[in-house]
């Protein structure tokens, strides 16, 4: 037993033991500052997705497909979005447009609203209501889509509007619930291949005989999985039928 | 000690422990959140309902850290108990900057769905068969839960009303939290980052909390002086010093303080009433044994708070046998007088007088 210094809470703090204290207060709290720099700047780089708001409002016409995904091929550009490109289209939040594409699939249609721009990844963030989508005038051309034969993918299954910039970081493990939940949404599922495809890193991935992503397939969404399945070309976007039968995870 | 419940009872060193656990908490959210991104070198940042979420949510795992050291700390270094005192302001400071994490995790990743967010947080994800995609979320929620149980009982009303023995015990509660808090990061963010400076960060922390615990009771084991038999041995005669105890393990692993004081032996419960702290580890001050975690105070002969408080714990009967201290194992009700045992005087070692002489 020692006389070492006795700290009773509500008397002063004996004085060996203050210069102990305020070293281990100091050192608290620059521990403290000191971890809040390391774990803040050791986060990763969230990718270049992003609402193009600097664009401003981009409204074009096309004709609309229902992969059963709704997706636009351009008829009818402007300066940013030109004819023969093909996107994607989703509402505010975490929901798709289907009931308003539904009734004009094969139809021509004007589509208005914000960018979702993440590379070669497109989106459309569509108005509310008929400003977002209408019915346009004119006769709207066949879109053939072009068989590009069955393919082994390895890659990463995504909510295509968080990938594509709505959220950053918007893929990856941690997101996994927030992409299913944009997927229950309707939103259009994106797989981001780790090797380009026919010149494409990212391919609309649907279930087999356009159907909509299976739900088994929702349990391997933000993990990084080989698949195969057939791909075709619809205007100039790549749609995947993933055969959930031969998913498998990888490393 | 207290004779009636008033919300806090503040004294200036509760006063300087909170603020400097605020200065610390402040500081690290600082850096995080208005630092950290210019030395970021990303193309487009990260959001910023992300990035006060991730904020939020290490600077609670390292709050937590921080309290999970701070009892084997003190335990293996005295010095460190000081840290304790208010050691619970600190954990209801941790329960707000989780909530708070989870308040930006809700109300960004849950929102905007035409689900419920409450509803979207426990279906969104219902991968539970698989490490890689397994719903992290459920153990965030899980230490919240534990986080916000212990924030909510941790007044001085919740101590006499539970008893500190199940009190102590529903607060053991914060090793479950730390636990799920481990998993939840670990199935979360830990599987996404590139960067791995956060893993050996949270390895480190994780690993310091395992190293101390470890450490104390190591030296608590090797420490104890539990033996079976009626009576147990706690110390030589020539171990005592006026004015400390030695403590006695018994077998049935409850802990004795024996204290000496003014040439005479008492033993009392090593566990005060308040939250069961280590009275032996405390010393006499003014007569009265006095608890180094909250500084209440005990007549050492009879277990009992000097008068107008009403604390009181068991007392224990101790003898001298030849050059040993026992206790015996029984315990008397809590504030029973007992008669202090005279220490005889240690005979002189000759050997080594005849040295010094």
């Amino acid at each position: 037993m020692s006389d070492k210094p006795f700290f009773v809470g509500y008397l002063p703090a004996p004085g060996p033991l203050r210069t102990f204290l305020l070293t281990a207060c100091v050192l608290l709290i620059a521990g403290l500052a000191g971890a809040g720099f390391l774990m803040g700047a050791a986060q990763d780089d969230p990718g270049p997705g992003a609402f193009r708001f600097d664009y401003g409002r981009q409204t074009v016409t096309g004709v609309v497909e229902m992969t059963p995904y709704p997706v636009i091929h351009v008829t009818e550009g402007n300066d940013r979005i030109k004819p023969g490109d093909s996107f994607m289209m989703t509402a505010g939040g975490k929901s798709g447009v289907d009931s308003r594409a539904m009734p004009l699939d094969g139809q021509l249609a004007q589509v208005s609203g914000i960018v979702l721009e993440r590379g070669d990844l497109y989106m459309m963030q569509l108005r509310g209501g008929r400003n977002g989508l209408q019915a346009a005038e004119g006769d709207a051309p066949e879109i053939t889509p072009e068989p590009q034969g069955r393919w082994k993918l390895a890659g990463e299954i995504c909510d295509g509007k968080c990938l594509a910039g709505a959220m950053r970081p918007g893929r990856g493990l941690a997101h996994k619930a927030c992409a299913n939940l944009c997927l229950l949404g309707d939103v259009p599922p994106i797989f981001v291949s780790t090797q380009p495809v026919l010149g494409e890193e990212f391919l609309l991935v649907i279930g087999p005989d356009d159907t909509r992503l299976p739900r088994e397939a929702y349990d391997h969404v933000a993990q990084f999985i080989t698949a195969e399945g057939e791909i075709t070309k619809h205007g100039d976007l790549l749609i995947w039928e993933i055969d959930v039968d031969t998913i498998e995870v990888t490393e | 000690m207290s004779v009636k419940y008033i919300p806090v009872q503040w004294n200036p060193n509760k006063w300087i422990y909170d603020a400097v656990m605020l200065a610390g908490v402040a500081a690290f959210l600082w850096v995080f959140l208005y630092v950290t991104p210019g030395a970021l070198s990303h193309e487009r940042p990260i959001n910023p309902q992300i990035h006060n979420a991730r904020a939020f949510g290490a600077c609670a795992f390292v709050m937590l850290t921080v309290i999970l050291c701070i009892g084997p700390a003190a335990r293996l270094d005295k010095r460190f108990l000081p840290l304790l005192y208010n050691r619970r302001h600190f954990g209801v400071m941790t329960a707000f900057v989780a909530m708070t994490h989870a308040g930006y995790i809700l109300n960004w990743y849950f929102a905007f769905s035409s689900s419920d967010k409450y509803v979207g947080l426990l279906y969104a994800n219902s991968s539970f068969g698989q490490i890689a995609g397994f719903p992290f979320e459920v153990f965030g929620i899980f230490a919240l839960v534990c986080l916000l149980i212990l924030a909510a009982t941790s007044h001085d009303f919740w101590l006499k009303f539970l008893t500190p023995p199940i009190w102590k015990r529903l607060h053991y509660l914060i090793y479950a939290a730390y636990f799920s808090v481990a998993a939840h990061v670990s199935l979360g963010i830990l599987q996404d980052q590139q960067n791995h400076v956060f893993t050996v960060l949270f390895l480190v922390g994780a690993g310091a909390v395992i190293v101390l615990h470890l450490a104390a009771w190591m030296q608590e084991r090797s420490e104890a002086a539990g033996k079976d038999g009626a009576w147990a041995e706690v110390a030589r005669v020539g171990d005592f010093r006026d004015g400390y105890a030695k403590i006695a393990k018994l077998a049935n692993g409850d802990r004795v303080a024996v204290y000496l004081m003014e040439g005479k032996l008492s033993a009392i419960s090593n566990a005060c009433a308040h939250q069961n702290g280590p009275l032996g580890e405390g010393k006499i001050i003014d007569c009265l044994v006095t608890c180094p975690w909250h500084g209440f105070q005990y007549d050492v002969r009879s277990g009992r708070s000097p008068a107008p408080f009403t604390e009181k714990v068991p007392t224990y009967r101790v003898r001298v046998m030849g050059d040993m201290v026992e206790v015996h194992p029984d315990a008397n009700p809590p504030g029973t007088y007992v008669e202090p045992v005279p220490l005889p005087v240690p005979e002189p070692d000759l050997h080594e007088e005849g040295v010094t002489a």
